[in-house]
């Protein structure tokens, strides 16, 4: 096997984790810190794309289309949260349905308002070049990006009033209603938190994934899956998961096919899942 | 409902038969994910039946139209054709988008002998009395793409192609033509439609050094294939050619420096230039806008409307036997895409075949035109003529 081949895959296989992590970030954290499973989550990443792009389309730079991708994911996940989620606390089978409801409904409503095809903004035309191999620049850079998001979150979480909330929240719900943190607007908080990281998602994978109605879709089952395979230890065991499912398959598929990598993929998390029913991080001392 | 009703009384003051009106059902993908190309059938449906009724209708009644929405899902597609066929009595059925839909519809329009055109292109073979054909076959495209492909690039090529049977079968016939015209495929890969990371495929592309690159991306996701091995800076090393790049209006989702030079090779695309294209397209335009380029199973779809209302009207009726026997006298028709002539015992189109490449206006232009491509296999294989009883799928042998 030559060098340079074995090199483009790492690298590849780095990235193609580091995309999938972005995608799950914002469902981890939901996930981790509510214990509400969102599956429209692959909307809200529409969502922000579909802003991203507009936005794009209007004049202004794509780097600060993102933060308005963000802006405007947060708003809708407060209100889906205030409207919704908040009436269905601890019932995790009817939010599950719920937000499969509102996913359904998010993606009809962005067929109506843009149609079936809009055009892309097109990826970074740079690549590199390693022996006979040359690689997408771009994708390369979502190692770095990913690895923002997971020190952003950790930073939020540990340093900020609102993450020690959070964290009371979810530990000991009792005390700290007891102490006068108001858990429904932590909730609020936290699940629009998760909406505008999936909002990031969409807008700064926009290059590699072009916006549609239905993009949320292909993200969805991998990003659940790694959330669940990953288990309570939301940010370490994430950021493991992903990089072992996610690596692992594009390894898989470099070598063999693109189907092996998929198999490789649900082959993998049904092996963990069956290992340690509670995910990976279940029996971990860390708690973020 | 109210649109009967005018379409009866008409018929009743016209002083007409007892058959006073001439119904056709139509089911399509109008949401869902499917509704890419869904909602432009059911549009030059609706076109093709608005003009044919200006002009006086069909055996001297308007045509009235049921339509469905399958809602991109095949359960949809049993149920709808059912009622269609039962409740509604039409007396043809124009429905469906993707080989497993097809699938779905025509065992029941074979049970209940109702005259049914598929109005897409496919990876070819289906063969039954009551089925025809208006959109291309893999072969038919892939034929006339492979030759030119290795006369334009080298011999050396690579697949990727989605993981069902139009990717499967497809590939089968790029390995067929490839051993005709003189090529080798060095490598190939078949891909969910859920991958959204095309960074294997695109290193395995580079291990193989191809001199060019069959793409089949199908959906939204896919696309991205494109996109990613243009950032990787392979297009100035390889070419890419399609057989299904710009039948959902790929085109206009990828951008410029991406689409710029891709090859693609159909039976339609709106930049195809004669006076039948021109006229439909300012009609569709006025009607519909020009928002969308339209899509070549849009143009199926109009073919095929088209093509029934000719048969009727020289069968003095809407008897299936006798439509069918109209259908298969060799019957022509001046389309937007090149005079259209069904093959008598396949059931398929003679048609013109379009080679385009894009430019950097997410549009296309014509780099050559192959007239009048027969459906080679589906003829070799089917012939409904000779034996009227088969009904089946012809898949190529050792698949």
């Amino acid at each position: 096997m030559a060098p340079d081949f074995l090199a483009t895959v790492l690298l590849s296989s780095l990235s193609s984790a580091a995309i999938l992590l972005i995608a799950t970030i914002g469902l981890a954290v939901v996930f981790g810190l509510m214990g509400v499973i969102n599956l429209a989550h692959g909307e809200f990443l529409m969502i922000g794309a579909y802003t991203a792009l507009t936005v794009t389309q209007a004049g202004v730079p794509y780097v600060l289309s993102i933060p308005v991708a963000v802006a405007v994911t947060m708003a809708i996940g407060a209100l889906v949260e205030v409207l919704v989620i908040s009436r269905l606390y601890g019932r995790i089978f009817d939010t599950m349905l719920a937000t499969w409801g509102i996913s359904i409904a998010f993606y009809q409503l962005a067929v109506l308002t843009f149609g079936t095809v809009s055009p892309g903004i097109g990826m970074p035309q740079i690549s590199v070049q390693i022996g006979a191999y040359s690689l997408a620049v771009y994708p390369l850079l979502m190692n770095g990006v990913a690895l923002a998001m997971l020190g952003f979150v950790y930073l939020l979480m540990t340093r900020s009033v609102y993450g020690m909330k959070a964290r009371a929240s979810i530990q000991v719900p009792e005390m700290a209603r007891a102490i006068g943190i108001s858990s429904a607007r932590v909730n609020t908080m936290t699940f629009a938190l998760g909406c505008g990281l999936a909002g990031f998602a969409g807008a700064v994978l926009l290059p590699i994934v072009p916006a549609t109605p239905s993009m949320g879709f292909a993200f969805v089952i991998k990003a659940f899956l790694t959330v669940v395979v990953a288990g309570p230890v939301t940010l370490t065991g994430s950021a493991l998961a992903a990089l072992g499912l996610g690596g692992g398959a594009s390894v898989t598929a470099s070598f063999l096919t693109s189907v092996a990598g998929d198999a490789f993929f649900f082959v993998a998390t049904a092996l963990l899942l069956w290992r340690y029913p509670l995910g990976i991080s279940a029996r971990w001392r860390r708690k973020l | 409902m109210k649109k009967l009703i005018v379409a009866a009384s008409l018929a009743i003051f016209a002083g007409g038969s007892a058959f006073a009106e001439t119904k056709i059902g139509a089911i399509f993908d109008l949401t869902g994910g499917l509704n890419i190309y869904g909602i432009q059938q059911n549009n030059a449906l609706e076109l093709a039946v608005e003009q044919i009724n200006a002009a006086g209708g069909v055996l001297g009644e308007p045509v009235t139209v049921v339509g469905y929405d399958a809602q991109s899902e095949l359960t949809k597609y049993t149920q709808f054709t059912t009622t269609a066929i039962l409740r509604d009595k039409v007396d043809v059925l124009f429905a469906g988008l993707t080989s497993s839909s097809r699938e779905a519809i025509r065992p029941i329009v074979q049970a209940n002998n109702t005259l049914y055109f598929y109005p897409s292109l496919y990876e070819g073979g289906a063969c039954d009395k009551q089925t025809f054909v208006t959109g291309s076959s893999a072969s038919q495209q892939l034929d006339v793409l492979i030759e030119w492909a290795i006369k334009k690039y080298g011999p050396k090529i690579y697949i990727m192609a989605p993981d069902y049977n139009f990717g499967t079968i497809s590939a089968h016939w790029v390995h067929e033509y490839a051993k005709q015209y003189g090529g080798e495929v060095v490598g190939e890969d078949f891909l969910a439609l859920t991958v959204t990371d095309y960074a294997p495929t695109i290193q395995k592309i580079q291990q193989s050094a191809p001199d060019f690159v069959v793409a089949l991306p199908v959906g939204a996701n896919q696309t991205g294939f494109l996109e990613q091995f243009a950032a990787a800076g392979l297009k100035e090393k390889m070419g890419v050619v399609s057989t299904n790049y710009g039948s959902g209006n790929q085109q206009v989702v990828v951008s410029p420096a991406a689409g710029a030079g891709l090859i693609a090779s159909q039976g339609y695309f709106q930049v195809v230039d004669n006076p039948a294209n021109a006229a439909f397209v300012a009609a569709w335009t006025a009607k519909y806008g020009s928002s969308e380029p339209i899509v070549s199973v849009a143009v199926d779809t109009w073919n095929a409307v088209h093509l029934w209302a000719a048969a009727v009207t020289k069968a003095g009726s809407t008897d299936i036997a006798a439509v069918t026997a109209a259908l298969e006298s060799g019957l022509s028709f001046d389309a937007p895409n090149g005079t259209v002539t069904i093959e008598p015992g396949s059931h398929h189109l003679r048609q013109n075949i379009y080679i385009v490449e894009g430019d950097a206006n997410h549009s296309f232009k014509v780099v050559e035109t192959f007239e009048g491509v027969a459906p080679a296999y589906e003829n070799a294989k089917c012939d409904l003529i000779k034996d009227p009883t088969i009904a089946t799928q012809f898949t190529p042998e050792g698949m």
